[in-house]
């Protein structure tokens, strides 16, 4: 048991590692396009995620995928987002160019704390996914009164 | 009625923004059929106001400023506010007064109807 419960701290260890390298690398990646730069599948969607006390908050930046085309399953502090992004080309259209084609995408986090899956509120405006996600009980700052 | 408006806008010295935000090129769909052009581009979490069409002289500049409602301590930041820009060609042939978009999920979708003496025609041929 806490031979697992090290290999997880581990694995978030090695999870916020990537997430700061993608970032670092950031600025150099103007253009969006899969196969330029440093965005691969492994980093499609990008994400936020904030600490607010009492929720952690996630933000994903999806557009073009349709709300019933997007997955999101979550188990204790594992959080996985998934879906596809479908062709929008209307018929009768000659295409000269695409350069975010139709695509699956799946990616996969562990949240630094446990959260109440069943409080969990997901939003998708704008090419936006924003999520709250209220941590459980046990991973929630308290006050300690001292007697 | 949309392009009028930013037209007018655009006659003004641009704004710098206090703050120089990162410019990204955003990822473009271009299609065609007879009637018109079709722009499809990714502009995620940029709202409908902040989005600038400007055509002049054969140069259409489409630019979108995206401003994140960000709270709490950051535990890690894929991405941030920035500017979405890009410039295009814009054919001679395209009506510039009936250029219209519409924003939905994050892309835009830009519709540059051709003119039309530029639509193809069928010529009757009359017997002499």
């Amino acid at each position: 048991m806490t031979r697992w419960q090290d290999m997880h701290s581990i694995l978030g260890a090695m999870d916020l590692f990537r997430n700061q390298m993608n970032s670092l690398f950031y600025q150099f990646d103007r253009t969006y396009s899969l196969g330029h730069g440093w965005e691969t599948s492994e980093t499609y969607p990008r994400t936020n995620l904030s600490d607010t006390g009492d929720n952690l908050e996630l933000i994903a930046e999806l557009s073009g995928v349709n709300r019933e085309d997007l997955k999101v399953k979550l188990q204790g502090n594992y959080l996985e987002i998934s879906g596809s992004r479908k062709a929008d080309i209307p018929e009768g259209y000659t295409v000269h160019r695409i350069e975010q084609p139709a695509a699956a995408f799946s990616r996969s986090f562990t949240l630094p704390y446990e959260v109440n899956a069943a409080k969990v509120t997901a939003t998708l405006k704008e090419g936006l996914l924003t999520m709250t996600l209220p941590k459980s009980e046990a991973a929630k700052p308290r006050q300690i009164s001292i007697q | 009625m949309f392009m009028n408006e930013n037209q007018a806008v655009s006659q003004d010295q641009p704004t710098e923004p206090v703050r120089q935000l990162p410019v990204i090129t955003p990822a473009v769909d271009i299609l065609e059929n007879e009637r018109e052009i079709l722009l499809h581009a990714d502009l995620p979490g940029v709202l409908k106001d902040d989005i600038n069409i400007h055509i002049d002289n054969g140069k259409m500049t489409l630019s979108g400023r995206r401003r994140l409602q960000m709270t709490g301590a950051t535990a890690w930041r894929e991405f941030a506010d920035a500017e979405f820009r890009r410039i295009f060609a814009v054919p001679q042939n395209i009506d510039v007064g009936q250029v219209h978009a519409d924003l939905k999920e994050g892309v835009l979708r830009l519709h540059l109807p051709k003119s039309e003496s530029a639509k193809p025609r069928r010529i009757e041929i009359t017997a002499g």
